[in-house]
């Protein structure tokens, strides 16, 4: 990756919001610190004025009273125009330009920058790939990228002239589960790279668990009721309101920010093929998980062994039972419990970065640890409470 | 055998022509439909014309583009003007042409510059009204995602909305075009010549009725068909959108501005 | 010196405007020209062949407009007449049909229907057949047959996008009924192309008259309504500084 801006931080100091005509200011005294290279999630229902509160990052919307930071410099010091060059846009629609080809949408800013062709054509090239796309896909029109495809190209377009801040407004929200779902991935596999600032506007609670370093959650008049890690969120809401708008299920969210490595697993019993089933069946006496999992020379899944397995002389290559689903160590636990739920699987095997198993999961062990005194994560940073309203 | 053909040879040809002269006389005489030879023959007479009408439809589209485009700029950011302008085209347009050329008459005298104006005027309020709708279809969030990377509002008309209005603005410019040239046949009542000119000389000669109007209608042809190329040419990513937006797209064309097909 | 211009300038129109009103002397002396009886027979000839042929045209595009568009089929039909109405020469419309067919008020009225039927035509083709869906079938669930669906469901809504249609045949029609004196028939381009009889006076009073008839009429019959346009962008307030607010709801 292209050395680029250090990412900044930004700072919202007492930053309120009138609209003219209206009583009520849409966004009231809020004052927050976004540390550099974090993902802030504005988060609220709808008319909090989260979006607003982005907006005002770069001027779309301006500011009545209050000021923004970007690093030490003050958003209303600049041209608005040059500020927005600055930043990554992402918006909800996208609103890529139909005209323009993918490589032409994603040059727009490097462009205005007044950057060279070979900077801008390298650049391209790095972000295609960076993002997940062909090469070949440069020169199609928006009209034929499907929607993942499209709003692929419209995170490529925000980080074209390597912006130190990045804002997205419901970047995921006109996709379809499926593909939302690898596009937050994506996103955070991307962020664990470049290290970008983000203010991500969200309604999805979920969404924004999963994707944010802090949340902020806005109620109505744009008040800050609570900025949190997330897991600071679910373990010690702030007040009913955020309570409530966690929901209910706090502590099945919590499975969100955990992976399966981060649990003991139980141990099953290995088998190798064409060994001994009496020696097999000597082993699953008093084992944790009472059936063995057939594996191969390199301790690779390769599944169950059933009675009718071990009735035989050796252990066969064909086990009756396949092994899905196969779960890895760096799953996400929400991930792995729907996984095990969907598949109507009691035991499944874990396997580590190489195949390796690893032990198995069931959902006896998540539903433990769910209520065992462990279930207190450790990543407790400090948080900066924001003076609450 | 082919010796006394020889010897006929020049007597059939002189025959051949005279006969074709006859027949081509017969044919003037009796005023048929459409008389083949004498069109081969005096074609020439219509090139002057035909000339006359190209420079008639090409200088006034020509302009009335460019009056109407300034007029859409300056109504693009200052919607006030917008209903005014609408207004002062549409006016311009309900006068009928040949009206508008007598009225012109005392001002511009006879000629083609009356001519010019008129037809330019005629012209303005399809193609002014097809800018500006081809401005407002352009989609909102191109224009958010544009204002939002740091586009100036100069830089965004150019780069994005203009471009994106493009297949609109050809379409007010076609239909400007073919009514240009089916309403300048009318141009000869202000002296200025134009396929109607030789309609007019010869009110009762069905082959010049023919020729004059088949070219006047040719020409209209293919003015749409260069538009439409141009149009390829220029809005290449336009062949890409799937047939169902583009339908919806034409029809919404038709509905808004019924003359912009 | 610009009073000067001013007084040219309206010389003519004023003498146009005199011809309407009052009778005078004409050219060639020999005749009395002008005055209000004889500028309103011209007049209301060229009102009624304007009348008759749009009735004409009307009579025959609209059902087929209509019922096209009902059935949502020909749709290529349609534009591509549209289209092609608009390439027909008018002047050399008039020549070929006196020519071809004769002269006098019928075959004139068919001229001009000829010229008054394509804009109809595809307007009520567009208006009826981008009625709303919903409002159609809420319709037909009431139990509306199609007769009646077209009636008092698709024709109320198709009739701003038709009278457009119409408007822009009546300016066809009557542009084109001025030259229909070339055809036989006594309109008010007598008074145009009659300059030896009539004078410049007479001239001009024609086109004044043909103007105000066209304006008159393409005024009664749907006004632009086309200020509220389907798309039309929230204002961006002024300049940089400002704020841009894009329509979207607030949050």
């Amino acid at each position: 990756m292209e050395a680029g801006h250090q990412a900044a931080s930004v700072s919202y100091r007492d930053v309120t919001k009138r609209y003219p005509g209206q009583t009520e200011p849409a966004i009231r005294n809020l004052s927050l610190e976004v540390p550099a290279g974090e993902i802030c999630v504005l988060v609220g229902p709808s008319g909090c004025g989260k979006t607003t509160a982005m907006r005002m990052v770069n001027r779309t919307v301006e500011i009545t009273e209050g000021d923004i930071l970007i690093g030490q410099t003050s958003v209303r010091e600049r041209d608005p125009a040059e500020l927005r060059r600055e930043m990554g846009y992402v918006i909800q629609q996208v609103g890529l330009f139909p005209h323009r080809t993918v490589a032409d949408n994603i040059a727009t800013v490097p462009r205005l920058l007044g950057w060279d062709r070979d900077r801008i054509a390298a650049r391209i090239g790095e972000l295609l790939e960076l993002i997940g796309l062909d090469p070949d896909m440069r020169d199609r029109f928006p009209s034929q990228l499907s929607g993942g495809q499209q709003q692929r190209v419209g995170v490529a377009r925000a980080l074209a002239a390597d912006p130190p801040v990045m804002l997205m407004d419901e970047p995921f929200g006109a996709i379809d589960p499926i593909a939302r779902e690898r596009l937050q991935n994506e996103f955070l596999r991307l962020q664990a790279e470049i290290r970008k600032t983000v203010l991500f506007v969200t309604h999805d609670i979920d969404e924004a668990i999963k994707m944010g370093d802090r949340i902020a959650i806005l109620k109505a008049g744009g008040r800050l009721a609570q900025y949190a890690t997330p897991a600071e969120l679910l373990m010690a809401p702030a007040d009913d309101f955020v309570e409530d708008f966690v929901g209910a299920d706090r502590a099945l969210k919590r499975l969100a920010l955990m992976r399966v490595r981060d649990i003991d697993l139980w141990q099953a019993p290995l088998a190798f093929v064409g060994q001994a089933t009496g020696e097999v069946r000597a082993k699953l006496d008093g084992a944790e998980v009472p059936h063995a999992l057939v594996v191969d020379s390199e301790r690779r899944p390769i599944g169950w062994l059933s009675e009718t397995d071990l009735a035989r002389e050796t252990v066969p290559q064909r086990p009756d039972s396949g092994p899905q689903p196969i779960l890895d160590l760096d799953d996400v636990m929400r991930d792995a419990l729907a996984d095990l739920l969907q598949t109507e699987t009691q035991y499944a095997p874990v396997t580590d970065g190489d195949g390796r198993i690893a032990g198995v999961l069931s959902v006896e062990i998540i539903s433990e640890f769910l209520v065992s005194p462990e279930a207190k994560v450790e990543e407790h940073a400090a948080v900066e409470r924001p003076t609450a309203e | 055998m082919t010796a006394a053909v020889a010897q006929f040879a020049p007597l059939l040809a002189q025959t051949e022509i005279h006969n074709r002269a006859e027949g081509e006389a017969s044919c003037v005489a009796q005023n048929k439909a459409f008389c083949l030879d004498w069109a081969l023959d005096n074609f020439d007479r219509y090139t002057t014309p035909l000339l006359e009408h190209l420079v008639l439809v090409v200088v006034s589209v020509a302009m009335g583009f460019l009056v109407a485009f300034a007029m859409a700029l300056l109504s693009h950011r200052r919607r006030w003007l917008v209903p005014t302008f609408t207004g002062a085209t549409g006016v311009l347009y309900t006068i009928p042409s040949l009206a508008f050329f007598f009225l012109l008459l005392p001002v511009t005298g006879r000629g083609t510059d009356t001519a010019i104006i008129a037809l330019t005027a005629y012209t303005l309020q399809i193609i002014y009204r097809n800018i500006v709708a081809g401005l407002a279809n352009v989609p909102v969030e191109s224009r958010e995602a544009g204002r939002g990377m740091g586009m100036t509002h100069r830089q965004l008309l150019w780069r994005v909305e203009l471009p994106l209005a493009l297949p609109e603005i050809i379409a007010g410019l076609r239909v400007a075009t073919v009514s240009t040239v089916a309403i300048a046949t009318l141009a000869v009542f202000a002296g200025a010549g134009g396929l109607g000119e030789p309609i007019y000389q010869q009110l009762d000669f069905k082959t010049n009725i023919v020729i004059a109007g088949g070219l006047a209608i040719l020409m209209a042809i293919v003015f749409d068909a260069l538009l439409v190329v141009a149009l390829r040419l220029l809005a290449p990513w336009r062949g890409r959108e799937p047939a169902s937006a583009r339908r919806r797209h034409r029809l919404a064309t038709l509905r808004r501005a019924p003359e912009a097909a | 010196m610009t009073g000067l211009i001013h007084l040219g300038l309206l010389g003519p129109f004023a003498d146009a405007i005199d011809f309407i009103l009052h009778q005078q002397e004409a050219r060639t002396g020999q005749t009395l020209v002008g005055g209000p009886d004889q500028v309103l027979d011209p007049t209301l000839q060229h009102l009624k062949v304007t009348f008759l042929a749009l009735g004409a045209s009307l009579a025959v595009a609209l059902p087929v407009g209509v019922v096209l568009g009902h059935l949502g089929k020909g749709e290529l039909f349609a534009v591509s007449i549209g289209n092609a109405g608009r390439a027909i020469p008018e002047l050399a419309l008039i020549a070929f049909v006196a020519a071809f067919i004769g002269v006098g008020l019928l075959n004139v009225t068919f001229a001009l229907a000829v010229l008054g039927v394509p804009p109809i035509l595809t307007n009520a083709y567009v208006g009826v057949s981008q009625v709303d869906r919903n409002a159609i079938e809420a319709a037909r669930g009431m139990g509306l047959s199609d007769l009646q669906v077209i009636g008092r469901v698709e024709l109320p809504l198709a009739v701003p996008t038709i009278m457009t249609g119409v408007r822009t045949a009546a300016i066809t029609i009557i542009a084109t009924a001025a030259v229909a004196t070339l055809a036989g028939i006594s309109t008010l381009g007598d008074l145009l192309i009659g300059r030896n009889v009539y004078g410049d006076e007479g001239v001009l009073a024609g086109a004044i008259v043909v103007a105000v008839v066209a304006f008159v009429i393409a005024q009664s019959s749907g006004d632009d309504r086309d200020s509220s346009e389907p798309g039309k962008s929230a204002t961006a307030a002024g300049d940089d500084g400002a704020e841009e607010d894009f329509g979207r709801p607030r949050q």
